[in-house]
């Protein structure tokens, strides 16, 4: 039971890092229909870009009172918005111009950038996982048969914070409606006056915003971190958005909790080994027996 | 050698994608199929041997995605599982594993029909699902196929895989310590690649599959059963690249899983995009240009860089980065590759069913 | 004539609260130029994507030859007998007239997956044959001069009758025309016409959508209109006319 819990605890952490992720992917496939192949790497480069600020800043230890809060505020921003900005420039150079390709088209060049970021993350720092500065104080809180630490909870409340500043965002600001317009029907969209590259291009921004911070959070959290994590993270991250329902950015919240905790109890049941097999057979498991999700409305079949 | 051979290869691989009669393009290939046959002899290292063995075996594995993603329209960034597939039933039954010991010949089919059974189970439940769906199931059994390889360690050896290998024979013959054997073995699968690939282009499946990618709906309303037609482009896909991947494995004499990752099936798919998907030709030349890239030219930039200008580069390293650079590029300027299919087909006064 | 070669009983089909089709029953007797009309959106091309298989009726019954096809896939539908055109042209745009028609024969050919992979002698048979009917076919609907022109480079009359080829090509018992002279000045209605009729004569059920009235009073021997999804009316053309519910729905009430 106790280890149960345990599990239970490490997998909503993990699950709060995917959340952010998945966001990101359903976002844009919900604007775009585009499954952006690199967003997984934009969420390592978020790692990559807390850990030099850090560097930058010449920390490498625990951080305490208010450098704590200045310091790893600066890389938490730092990195969210360089991951905004990667993103966005993601969308107009790559992207914009093959928004009516067919669609074999915008996903190869989203794998050519994925290799691209990769590839220049190996360049930066080596083809080695790195060590990640230990910089959040992290007492254990122990709650009866369950102990939590600092992080766990630090991990969740940012990814559920997260989750309700951008629900106010699309539900109440205009560009918010914006999105869900373009989202619906962008001809009428455009047709009603709404900026439709801008409000891309505002997407691609928040879902490197979300998959920045979750970079931050990831490097804090595992002290480490590796060129091609974004790899994995991301093919999890997306079965969490098409698990709860891509296009639907509650289902993304609850796909990415999802998917932390089954990957935690995979690994406790059956061994590490056989996380990434299990997360990659729900992938499937998912698409051919309720491809429109948990939440969804779109459903990813030919009609 | 191995340059000189590949621009022959592109070469009459353009010529024959120009040339309009059926008589014509068919003397061409002859002629090339002399010239590669007498190549090694005239001169060249077991190491040129070996790489263009490593370019053929390319060769073959892009003819095969051409089945899938070229003809039938279906994006499958997986396509390094049923190579996997192939390279470890060689492993697995023609080595001290088991004890086993079948024949290279033999496994060529069997891995063949296998990798094409497991293209049905995977294909059966999903190929209904759209595009960019399908590619990421596609690839998800990319990644968990090898993954899984390296789990069962009992039966497949795990991350260090399986060595030493049947060293295969010829009536009785081992086919030794060169690559000279495996150059011509490739090259005979090059040539049934092409063959059945050229026919299935011709047929009246390939007619049913170009109608499909072009409307899904009409097909079906000319009475062709998609699904099956699309399964069929699938497990006929991965039957290439079982068989190719046997060649690969008894030529290395060994099997790994980091040999099968996601990069060996984004470079055969980069190697369709670059050539121009859907036309053999254009096909073969995105395979050998990619294949000499990989194999030749980044090891070699490398010791350039080392030995000329006294820079340590690892330009392997990069090489995804460049990878990376082609595809953008290419979707961007180039989406239909450098000899495509459809423009050639508008300057064509041929009937449908003419040899490539 | 004969027994009916299509049988609607008490078909619906709803897309959220909107019944596209409604309780529709008809019958088209085989050798019949069975004519549909009605407003726009009233139902007659949701009709036709029910009985090709495009979508399943959420009740009611479709008998072809006797047999229940609701719900069947439309490549079954096809292989059963049934053809038909779009009202918004589906050709294989980037194909040659001549590979469109020969799409359009698939099912009547006979080579398996291995005749295909190893161009057998079977295959080889077939594909000579499958090529002259397609050219007979172009031939007949005066697209000899197009065949390898792509389908999207044909003019747009030539498109059309390339599209009634392609359907053709199946050797359908019924063939369905959505709207096919769309779009077409005097002459090429004319042309339709004959062209419609000489489909006829040669044995093919015709169910034929039309908006142009000329056209299908010359043609057909039996019309429905349809209204809201509803039939309001069934009979040949002289009734058809004089039905005050079907002047009504075209043209209003007075005070409306």
């Amino acid at each position: 039971m106790h280890e149960f819990l345990a599990q239970l605890v490490n997998g909503i952490s993990l699950g709060g890092i995917y959340a952010l992720i998945a966001i990101g992917y359903t976002m844009v496939y919900g604007i775009a229909e585009l499954i952006n192949f690199a967003h997984g790497d934009v969420y390592t480069l978020g790692t990559f870009v807390a850990l030099a600020i850090f560097g930058a800043l010449g920390i490498s230890g625990e951080l305490h009172g208010i450098a704590l809060v200045v310091d790893s505020g600066l890389a938490l921003i730092g990195a969210a918005v360089c991951c905004g900005l990667i993103g966005m420039a993601m969308e107009r150079l790559a992207y914009r111009r093959l928004r009516n390709a067919p669609r074999l088209a915008p996903l190869i060049t989203a794998i050519g950038v994925s290799f691209i970021l990769q590839n220049l993350m190996q360049l930066w720092k080596g083809s080695a996982p790195i060590p990640f500065p230990a910089v959040l104080p992290n007492p254990r809180f122990d709650l009866g048969p369950v102990s939590i630490t600092a992080q766990q909870i630090a991990v969740v409340a940012l990814a559920v914070a997260a989750m309700f500043a951008l629900q106010i965002v699309v539900t109440r600001t205009r560009t918010g409606a914006a999105m869900r317009a373009v989202a619906q029907d962008r001809q009428a969209a455009s047709l009603m006056g709404v900026d439709v590259d801008r409000t891309i291009a505002i997407t691609f921004l928040i879902a490197g915003l979300l998959a920045g911070v979750g970079g931050f959070v990831s490097g804090v959290y595992y002290q480490s971190t590796w060129f091609l994590n974004g790899f994995s993270a991301g093919l999890k991250a997306f079965t969490a958005a098409v698990l709860g329902g891509i296009g639907n950015i509650a289902g993304a919240m609850l796909g990415g909790f999802l998917i932390g905790i089954i990957e935690s109890f995979a690994t406790w049941l059956i061994g590490g080994q056989w996380s990434n097999v299990t997360v990659f057979a729900i992938l499937i498991l998912v698409l051919v027996l309720k491809p429109s999700g948990l939440l969804g409305e779109r459903v990813p079949e030919k009609v | 050698m191995v340059y000189a051979i590949a621009a022959i290869v592109i070469a009459f691989a353009v010529a024959i994608d120009r040339v309009r009669t059926k008589r014509t393009k068919l003397l061409l290939l002859a002629g090339l199929a002399v010239l590669l046959a007498v190549a090694p002899r005239l001169g060249g290292s077991d190491a040129s041997v070996n790489a263009l063995v490593d370019i053929g075996i390319y060769v073959v594995l892009a003819l095969g995605l051409n089945v899938v993603v070229g003809f039938a329209g279906l994006l499958d960034l997986g396509y390094a599982a049923f190579f996997a597939i192939g390279a470890y039933t060689y492993a697995m039954l023609a080595s001290p594993q088991f004890g086993l010991h079948l024949p290279f010949w033999v496994l060529l089919f069997l891995a063949a029909a296998l990798a094409s059974l497991c293209g049905i189970v995977l294909g059966a439940p999903t190929l209904r699902l759209r595009g960019d769906y399908l590619a990421i199931v596609t690839l998800g059994f990319g990644e968990i196929v090898p993954q899984v390889f390296q789990n069962l360690t009992k039966y497949t050896g795990g991350p260090n895989g399986i060595g030493a290998l049947d060293v295969p024979t010829f009536f009785g013959i081992p086919f030794g310590q060169s690559a000279l054997p495996y150059y011509y073995v490739t090259l005979a699968a090059i040539a049934l690649t092409l063959l059945l690939t050229n026919n299935l282009r011709a047929s009246r499946l390939g007619r049913a599959w170009m109608a499909i990618r072009e409307d899904q709906l009409a097909a079906a309303h000319a009475g062709i059963d998609t699904t099956r037609s699309k399964l069929a482009a699938f497990a006929l896909g991965a039957s290439f690249s079982g068989f190719a991947g046997v060649i690969f494995a008894a030529k290395l004499s060994l099997v790994s899983p980091d040999l099968f990752q996601f990069q060996v099936s984004v470079l055969v798919v980069s190697m369709l995009v670059l050539g121009g998907m859907g036309n053999i030709p254009g096909v073969v030349v995105g395979a050998v240009l990619l294949g000499l890239l990989n194999g030749t030219v980044l090891p070699q930039l490398d010791t350039i860089a080392t030995d000329v200008l006294h820079v340590h580069a690892d330009l392997t390293q990069a090489s995804f980065l460049i990878y990376g650079v082609i595809l953008v590029g290419l979707m961007l300027f180039r989406p239909e590759g450098l000899l495509p299919d459809r423009e050639r087909r508008a300057e064509m006064h041929a009937a449908p069913n003419e040899v490539v | 004539m004969g027994a009916p070669i299509l049988e609607i009983r008490g078909v619906s089909k709803r897309f959220g609260k909107l019944a596209a089709v409604d309780d529709l029953s008809l019958s088209v007797q085989t050798g019949a130029i069975f004519g549909i009309i009605g407003p726009n959106g009233a139902g007659k091309s949701t009709l036709f994507n029910l009985v090709s298989g495009v979508s399943r009726p959420d009740s009611g019954e479709i008998l072809f030859d006797g047999v229940d096809v609701a719900g069947w896939h439309s490549d079954a539908i096809a292989r059963a007998g049934i053809g038909r055109t779009f009202q918004n042209l589906r050709l294989f745009g980037y194909l040659s007239a001549r590979e469109n028609v020969m799409i359009g024969g698939h099912a009547r050919l006979k080579a398996t997956l291995f005749d295909s992979l190893l161009n057998t002698p079977r295959a080889r048979r077939e594909e000579r044959a499958a090529l002259s009917r397609a050219d007979e076919l172009l031939a007949r609907f005066d697209l000899a001069a197009d065949a390898d022109r792509f389908a999207r480079n044909l003019p747009y009359g030539g498109q059309r009758r390339l599209e009634i080829a392609r359907a053709l090509a199946g050797q359908p018992q019924l063939l369905l025309l959505d709207e096919p002279a769309a779009g077409a000045n005097a002459a090429e209605k004319r042309a339709l016409v004959d062209l419609v009729r000489a489909i006829n004569a040669a044995g093919t059920t015709v169910v034929l959508i039309e908006h142009d009235m000329g056209v299908v009073m010359e043609l057909c021997h039996r019309i429905a209109v349809l209204d809201y999804g509803v039939k309001i009316a069934e009979g040949d053309g002289a009734e058809v006319r004089a039905n005050p519910r079907v002047i009504e729905a075209y043209l209003g009430t007075p005070d409306a």
